[in-house]
């Protein structure tokens, strides 16, 4: 029981015009575990997060949450689907007419039908989880990008998903405070949160990582421990990019 | 003096009667109007393939017209199907269903501009289509299209004017009949656009109002 994927997506296809962007992947993901995705822009490496909720339509490929098949054409299990399945994203995409407690809580309101206070007591926990409870009246114009990033993490976190996908989600902050969001995915690490996330951080990667996905060309080209991919990879592609994004990250981050 | 007596004993009365029938003309076309166009617009942008021809067919219908012809359908054409609209409702009818097909276009564009991030995200946490906007694109959406809306009703109030020609007397009814009575033009249409300059001015004070009541961060003018 231990060992039977939480999530599992087979032969994931993707193609925009002639142009393929995911060639078939497949890959499953147990209970506490942390995948980690890597390799080059463009790579497919958001396309396949997109299509393991959706929000990209694969052109073929199944997806098993628990054990039973998504069916992402028909609406209401779809809708159920996602709310199983938090997403965070490069930009974070916080509802910006909302404020960071409303950003949190307008899901449970409004998908999971919950009332009132118990959706506000909920959000306002989520929110003081990432450290953000002093800021829960601001709105996303008054909050720096890692405060926005926590935000989403929280929103995220409300619904009580079983897994979680992160496109890389540090990408777009600045170098001080990406600190701060790792920070947060860390403490979701240690509480055994299932995620699959999308990174550069190579350092963060190889310390929590259950195992390192490389991917290129909309291909799966090795995967592993993280000490194996990024010391003793057998692939010579692996081995060259490892190399290049220690170099820019420093194994010191 | 005369013309101050003239204007005391006639003119006033009669055009606040009329004015008391603008607004009762003005109020209800404008919110239909304003309902119409966040249906219609939010149609045009997110509704099936042929609810969305549907709605395009009705904008272009009622904004390729004018409005007389539209009054004149709604108050002479319609008796000829055993349909018959008293001045006043074929007034609303006219007015809510041409503000409502401009008002469209101001939501549309709004809609459009909303970031495609804010529905992923609102997709990604298992909302439906309709669920996100009503939660997330139209609040954001009519927050912009405000200033246009607003200029819409505007426009609304002055065009309740033809109201008089399918017989329903507001205020410019009242003018006519009484310049013509008089053969007094000038002062008469003076004092009746004097009437609508008020009104408007009101009518742009409270949208502005409401702009600021609306106003959030990260939503506010850039301006001053």
């Amino acid at each position: 029981m231990e060992n039977d994927p939480i999530l599992r997506i087979e032969d994931i296809k993707k193609a925009y015009r002639a142009r393929e962007i995911l060639k078939g992947i497949s890959l499953s993901i147990s209970k506490g575990e942390l995948k980690v995705l890597i390799g080059p822009s463009g790579g497919g490496k958001s396309t396949l997060l997109q299509c393991i909720n959706f929000l990209v339509m694969p052109d073929g490929g199944d997806v098993w949450l628990e054990g039973r098949k998504v069916n992402p054409h028909r609406k209401r299990e779809l809708y159920g689907y996602r709310q199983q399945v938090g997403m965070i994203f490069q930009d974070f995409n916080l509802f910006d007419h909302l404020s960071a407690l409303q950003n949190v809580q307008i899901a449970l309101l409004r998908v999971k039908g919950m009332d009132k206070k118990s959706a506000r007591e909920r959000a306002v926990a989520e929110l003081e989880r990432v450290g953000l409870g002093k800021h829960i009246d601001h709105y996303p114009a008054q909050l720096s990008g890692g405060q926005k990033q926590r935000v989403s993490i929280a929103r995220a976190l409300a619904m009580d998903p079983k897994v979680m996908l992160l496109d890389e989600p540090t990408s777009a902050l600045d170098p001080e405070l990406i600190g701060e969001v790792l920070a947060v995915i860390k403490n979701l690490v240690a509480n055994g949160m299932t995620m699959i996330m999308a990174t550069h951080q190579i350092s963060f990667s190889s310390a929590f990582a259950t195992e390192i996905i490389f991917m290129e060309d909309g291909l799966i080209v090795e995967q592993g421990p993280p000490s194996k991919i990024l010391s003793s990879a057998e692939c010579a592609r692996t081995k060259e990019f490892c190399s290049k994004i220690y170099d820019l990250h420093g194994e010191g981050n | 003096m005369d013309e101050w007596q003239f204007f005391q004993s006639q003119v006033f009365p009669s055009l606040m009667k009329g004015f008391k029938v603008s607004i009762s003309l003005i109020l209800p076309s404008a919110f239909l109007g304003v309902c119409i166009g966040i249906w219609a617009g939010s149609m045009r942008v997110y509704g099936s393939t042929w609810l969305r021809k549907l709605v395009d067919a009705y904008v272009a219908i009622f904004r390729g017209t004018p409005l007389v012809v539209q009054l004149f359908f709604w108050y002479f054409g319609l008796p000829h199907v055993g349909i018959y609209l008293s001045p006043f409702a074929a007034s609303v009818v006219g007015f809510s269903l041409c503000s409502g097909a401009y008002q469209s276009e101001y939501v549309r564009g709004a809609l459009l501009s909303i970031k495609k991030g804010q529905m992923l995200a609102a997709q990604a946490l298992g909302f439906s289509k309709w669920q996100m906007l009503r939660s997330v694109i139209l609040p954001q959406a009519l927050r912009r299209a405000l200033p246009g809306c607003g200029n819409e009703i505007i426009y609304l109030i002055k065009y309740s004017s033809l109201a008089y020609m399918v017989t329903c007397i507001e205020m410019t009814g009242e003018a006519k009949i009484l310049a013509s009575h008089y053969f007094k033009y000038t002062e008469v249409f003076l004092a009746v656009g004097a009437f609508y300059l008020v009104l408007v001015s009101l009518a742009g004070w409270f949208l502005h109002h409401l702009e600021g009541r609306l106003s959030i961060p990260g939503f506010e003018h850039h301006g001053k």
